[in-house]
């Protein structure tokens, strides 16, 4: 099996400008081969893109993880076969966390753009190697990593429990105990991506808006603010998803995201979802 | 370092503001930020809430306030090995905590104390002092 370290769960292959602490732009080129990369991977690229700034700018004593994201804008997904552009801009960075901005496009089109992202910093070596991370910002700064070793990500297997169709609805995730994910994310400590969760969330929630405008729309995903990851979903995890969807004003739904484990929250997530009628005759 | 004083005249002018954030931050009502309720123990904050409400608290009063290190402020002049030990508040720690933490009802302060549980005695009026200072170091 492939080593799954930098390939399984890395969007970021590439690095052209960076300012430790302060700026980067790199690019990630999809691999013609995987299914999808929704957008929720091109917001994880940005992510990592900041981690690899904020890493560096703290020589690498600690890496940040998912924390909050106060607003993501999504325009679309990219293909595979796409090379995303991708750009953070931190606008704090120190011990405890990093603060950043970003945005990934595929040539002159946005896919998505995160706003007043927040990362808490953690010690780097209860995640990761951190002789192998100080390499790997070496190669992604001189010339690159090879592409194309990202051989996407299976959707997660969901079991929807209860559901009032087009409301509201709630389903269980069981996190796998072994996935090539975990090998890149992260080597020492496996914990679930906090954007795999975003992904599975939006689909429920489409699937909801979906019901609710009664096969006559085409819901898509516009913007999800209010991210929080409260605490880290380790795998063999039961989440239990809670998605609850407003009614439709101006062509805009509202929903509210929310994942337990043993009746405790552990992430939350505001969804607006572009209600768009399907093109008509 | 000396403790910046901080009048109640000075926490009111900002508090509508600092209970609008928080309340933003923890998915509440503004109605249920009340000056001296625990945010941890009243309003079920965690670790993550405190730093998204010190970054949207800069935001909204464009002051840069110094994060992780409440505590560490709280202790003052006080050496650490005088403040606390193995992870106890000393009773010299807890006279230091007591005055800096001056909004906080005195029966909330337990003894002994664990370093760790300070963080639960945080209130809005706390944050609201964090405010008042950042704004008149700024100045």
């Amino acid at each position: 099996m492939t080593d799954p370290h930098f390939a399984a769960y890395s969007f970021v292959d590439r690095i052209v400008e960076f300012e430790p602490g302060r700026r980067a732009r790199g690019s990630f080129a999809i691999p013609r081969d995987v299914a999808r990369f929704p957008a929720a991977l091109a917001a994880e690229a940005v992510g990592q893109l900041a981690a690899w700034c904020a890493m560096d700018a703290i020589d690498f004593r600690g890496r940040p993880v998912a924390g909050l994201a106060t607003e993501t804008r999504f325009f679309g997904d990219a293909r595979p076969g796409d090379t995303l552009e991708l750009v953070a801009d931190l606008h704090a960075c120190d011990d405890e966390a990093v603060a950043y901005d970003g945005h990934a496009s595929v040539g002159d089109k946005r896919i998505v753009e995160l706003v007043d992202c927040l990362g808490p910093m953690l010690p780097v070596a209860e995640f990761d190697d951190p002789g192998a991370l100080r390499a790997r910002l070496a190669l992604l700064r001189d010339g690159g990593a090879a592409p194309g070793r990202f051989a996407g990500v299976d959707d997660i297997a969901i079991d929807v429990v209860e559901r009032v169709a087009g409301r509201e609805l709630r389903a269980r995730v069981d996190v796998p105990e072994r996935a090539p994910f975990f090998g890149d994310h992260f080597p020492r400590r496996p914990v679930f991506p906090a954007t795999l969760l975003l992904d599975t969330q939006i689909r429920l929630a489409l699937d909801l808006a979906r019901e609710a405008a009664s096969g006559t729309g085409s819901p898509k995903a516009a913007r999800v603010t209010h991210v929080k990851m409260r605490s880290f979903i380790v795998p063999s995890q039961r989440l239990d998803i809670d998605v609850k969807l407003g009614p439709a004003e101006a062509g805009l739904a509202k929903a509210t995201m929310s994942a337990k484990t043993d009746e405790r929250t552990v992430a939350t997530a505001r969804l607006e979802i572009a209600m768009e009628e399907s093109t008509r005759a | 370092m000396a403790e910046i004083p901080v009048t109640q005249e000075e926490i009111m002018a900002v508090y509508p503001k600092v209970a609008e954030t928080m309340a933003d931050a923890l998915g509440c009502d503004v109605e249920d930020i009340q000056p001296d309720v625990s945010l941890i123990e009243g309003l079920d904050a965690e670790s993550i809430d405190f730093l998204d409400m010190v970054f949207r608290l800069e935001r909204a009063f464009k002051v840069k306030i110094p994060r992780g290190k409440i505590v560490e402020n709280a202790r003052g002049d006080l050496p650490e090995s005088e403040f606390e030990q193995n992870g106890i508040v000393t009773p010299q720690g807890l006279a230091q905590l007591k005055e800096y933490l001056s909004e906080v009802p005195a029966e909330r302060f337990k003894t002994p104390m664990k370093v760790a549980d300070i963080p639960r005695l945080f209130t809005p009026t706390t944050f609201c002092k964090l405010v008042v200072r950042a704004q008149k170091e700024a100045a």
